[in-house]
């Protein structure tokens, strides 16, 4: 993996591009694609080529939903992203799923938890690596102990900072002798929760292994994935992650995964992190919600979300999102997708997926190009206020609603009467 | 121009199998045809880009489902059905009678209609054919079905020819209720239970209508496979050569192919996509259940010989992954389940127009049951149109002994 800055800027953020083996030149800020399963979620690859025709992405793949496919990949001779559907895409290995809570606990000294829709799994460091070698990824992250956020006291930070470093330590071993990772990329994980100190402590372990030991950071232990990663407070999390990026050097690319709202977003951006995932998109769509915020400054007023439960779209026929060139919104109205809600059709998500996926990939070009315009800042105003008089919530409520009989069509009733 | 026309394209000159041209306001339709159902609107996570793609040309809906939600008013504002799905191709409605009584646990019939308590607030309600004809109308599908009095399969005396003759006379009040005949096109159904004097006579009386296509009814039920295929074999000979024939609710690939032979142009069933839910891919031989432990490491397509999107992408050992845990399987295996029946149908169709549909069954019989002896039924029934098939292996080794 190369990675080449292209500009840094005071108030805009750095723009990059990112070379994954064969792969054309990517654009930091990147958006990864998330997945379980190694599935975009909801989406076969058949329909994410109509979402995107853009062939070289890159798959934010997870160990912990992927788990029980390690044998098999041991036996299969082709690429990782040959197996889940997607050939020529780039792939990177995460632990953990940034889409779903992860459970808290289980961390030891000697191991770190693996949390799969079978149970729990102790990982060790070996068996760690000989799981991801199995899997043979293009970039993947070292282990470490992440079971840190705002919360955390200073006892449980300063632990998660020493078990990683024991864990990495074998993982820098491993990772220069495994024949199938001679090809991967390791990215050194920085961890020490909300502690300048052990944020500190974390990078400093990092940047004493020789040259060429990794190849990018990923920052984690702000969050436990989720919805949490949506309820962090920009006063809380911009002053550590600035702590953070002050002392990594600059000529590597930093990775922040998690469902972090746009506007914490592009403050990372602004603070110098290359690479996010669309968990957010897809925290949205599983609880029914349309992504209509904007990112183009104009004049108009905007809502962070439509609510596809809405009983007021019941017979809207307008599309998710005026305007937008979507394949839900060039061929499906809001009626429709509110009555997929309804009747628990799975199309209902899918639709929902493909329109936000299509907003946030969008986002992510329009985010490049006011960079490119060192208008950063613009950016995050417009998307701060949305034209409104106060600061839009982009927090995703998680949607407990049950459709219940008074929510079924009278008129069927009234013509069968 | 009318808002059906059929017409044979070619005919097997063997047994009673007919390739035909359905021309509908959607959609041209070439028969033998499979219509995949979307009760809801939806074909269960598969988008209507990709049922275009599969070259499907029409499905079906279920007036009862579509009824409760979103509701007859939500469907005329969005202008029928078509525009409310999103399908720009064909569809066929059933009446909803059959839904109510298989559904509902209090459906009722008597001369005026199906009785039966509201699913949502319990009040007694009314299925007329009148109402069931509005419904209809206000989805706006390319062919709707009579509603009919259903009676269990199995149920024998008086009851089924009461049932019969009650089709009959419903089907005259469907078609004075009938409000859209310049777009829609309404098909009686065949009713008579397992009673070929009560089949040939509910056939005659139908064919005295002014209609555009027939269904048969009343099957597929839980009846012997003996008297199912006798039945269809009753109304086949008899039904007007120059009009499509529908049998409701048949879907299994044995029976495609038998019911394709005695005559038949257009089935529906929810088997292929229902089963795909449950991880099981439709294969000449049957079906497969991929949840097993045995694909774990089966590194091969579904089938090699699918061109469907599924088996051009993902190996058998990743579905087998993920059957269980990520809902993605259920579209990835519904693409291909509604593709095999598509195919099994095209080439069918293709064996007809080159007249070699007697050799495609025998080979047909011969992948899908393998080893295993050829049911009875399916021997008889092909023999009743001149298929023959050669002995079960098993046999012709205790003969040879
Ligand atoms: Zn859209
Ligand atoms: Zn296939």
């Amino acid at each position: 993996m190369k990675f080449v800055l292209k500009s840094i800027s005071k108030n805009s953020g750095r723009l990059g591009q990112l070379r994954i083996k064969q792969s054309k030149e990517l654009q930091t800020p990147l958006l990864l694609q998330t997945t379980k399963g190694g599935s975009i979620p909801y989406l076969s690859a058949e329909v994410f080529d109509l979402v995107s025709q853009e062939h070289q992405q890159v798959l934010q793949l997870t160990l912990s939903t992927m788990d029980q496919m390690s044998e098999s990949l041991a036996q299969w001779n082709r690429s990782l992203s040959d197996y889940v559907g997607y050939p020529g895409y780039n792939t990177l290995l995460l632990l953990r799923d940034p889409c779903e809570t992860t459970p808290t606990g289980g961390n030891d000294r000697d191991v770190v938890p693996l949390f799969t829709r079978h149970g729990k799994e102790s990982l060790t460091a070996a068996r760690y690596m000989d799981m991801v070698a199995n899997f043979a990824p293009d970039v993947y992250q070292g282990l470490c102990d992440a079971d840190t956020n705002p919360e955390s006291t200073k006892k449980r930070v300063q632990k998660s900072v020493d078990r990683t470093e024991r864990f990495m330590e074998l993982c820098y071993e491993q990772h220069s002798k495994l024949a199938r990772l001679k090809d991967s990329t390791l990215l050194a994980p920085i961890v020490g929760g909300y502690s300048t100190f052990a944020r500190t402590q974390s990078i400093k372990h990092a940047r004493q292994q020789p040259a060429g030991s990794y190849g990018g950071y990923i920052l984690e232990g702000f969050h436990t994935n989720g919805l949490a990663a949506t309820e962090l407070k920009a006063a809380q999390l911009l002053p550590i992650v600035e702590h953070c990026v002050q002392q990594l050097e600059e000529e590597q690319p930093r990775l922040m995964p998690g469902a972090y709202t746009p506007l914490l977003l592009l403050e990372l951006i602004r603070l110098g992190v290359d690479v996010f995932d669309s968990s957010y998109a897809y925290c949205a769509a599983t609880n029914y919600k349309a992504l209509t915020f904007s990112y183009v400054r104009d004049k108009a007023e905007h809502a962070a979300f439509l609510d596809v439960t809405d009983e007021a779209i019941k017979e809207d026929f307008k599309p998710l999102l005026e305007d937008c060139s979507c394949l839900s919104c060039q061929k499906h109205t809001r009626a429709y997708i509110h009555h997929l809600y309804k009747t628990h059709e799975l199309l209902g998500t899918i639709l929902l997926m493909i329109h936000n996926l299509h907003h946030y990939m969008c986002f992510f070009e329009a985010i490049r190009a006011s960079m490119a315009a060192d208008q950063l800042p613009e950016l995050i105003e417009h998307v701060r206020m949305q034209n409104t008089t106060a600061e839009v919530n982009y927090r995703i409520e998680p949607n407990n609603k049950v459709v219940g009989k008074a929510a079924m069509g009278k008129g069927f009733i009234a013509a069968a009467v | 121009i009318p808002p059906l026309t059929y017409k044979v394209v070619a005919e097997c000159s063997v047994s009673k199998a007919r390739a035909g041209l359905m021309t509908l306001r959607h959609s041209e339709v070439r028969t033998p045809v499979f219509m995949p159902v979307g009760t809801q609107g939806t074909l269960k996570g598969v988008l209507p880009d990709q049922l275009i793609e599969l070259d499907c040309q029409i499905v079906l809906g279920n007036t009862y489902h579509l009824g409760l939600r979103p509701g007859i008013e939500t469907l005329k504002l969005a202008g029928g059905l078509h525009n409310f799905m999103g399908w720009p191709r064909a569809i066929l409605t059933d009446s909803g009678g059959f839904q109510m009584v298989s559904l509902l646990q209090l459906a009722e019939i008597d001369e005026r209609g199906v009785n039966f308590r509201s699913p949502f607030d319990n009040s007694e309600c009314m299925l007329t054919p009148e109402h069931s004809m509005q419904i209809q109308n206000a989805i706006g599908a390319d062919i709707m079905m009579q509603l009919d009095d259903v009676v269990k399969t199995t149920t024998t005396g008086p009851r089924v020819e009461e049932a019969m003759e009650r089709t009959i006379r419903w089907v005259d009040r469907c078609i004075e209720a009938h409000a859209r005949d310049d777009d829609q096109s309404l098909f009686p159904i065949v009713q008579g239970g397992l009673d070929v004097p009560l089949r040939e006579r509910c056939v005659s009386a139908l064919m005295e209508r002014q209609v555009r296509g027939f269904a048969v009814g009343g099957l597929s039920g839980g009846e012997s496979k003996h008297d199912f295929w006798r039945m269809v074999h009753v109304c086949t000979d008899r039904l007007p050569r120059g009009k499509p024939r529908y049998l409701m609710g048949v879907g299994f690939a044995a029976d495609l192919v038998v019911c394709v032979a005695l005559g038949i142009d257009m089935f529906d069933c929810v088997f292929p996509t229902r089963t795909a839910r449950f991880g099981c891919a439709l294969v000449d031989s049957g079906q497969i259940n991929l949840k097993q432990q045995k694909y774990k490491h089966d590194m091969q397509p579904i089938d090699e010989a699918c061109e469907c999107s599924t088996c051009k992408r993902y190996t058998r050992s990743y579905l087998h992954h993920i059957a269980a845990s990520e809902t993605v399987s259920s579209s990835l295996l519904s693409v291909h389940n509604v593709a095999y029946q598509l195919r099994l149908m095209r080439s069918m169709r293709e064996a007809i127009q080159r007249d070699e549909f007697p050799q495609f069954v025998r080979d047909f019989m011969a992948r899908h049951f393998g080893r295993d002896p050829i049911p009875s039924w399916i021997r008889e029934a092909l023999a009743a149109v001149k298929i023959e098939l050669p002995p079960d292996a098993a046999q012709e080794q205790t003969a040879s002994s």
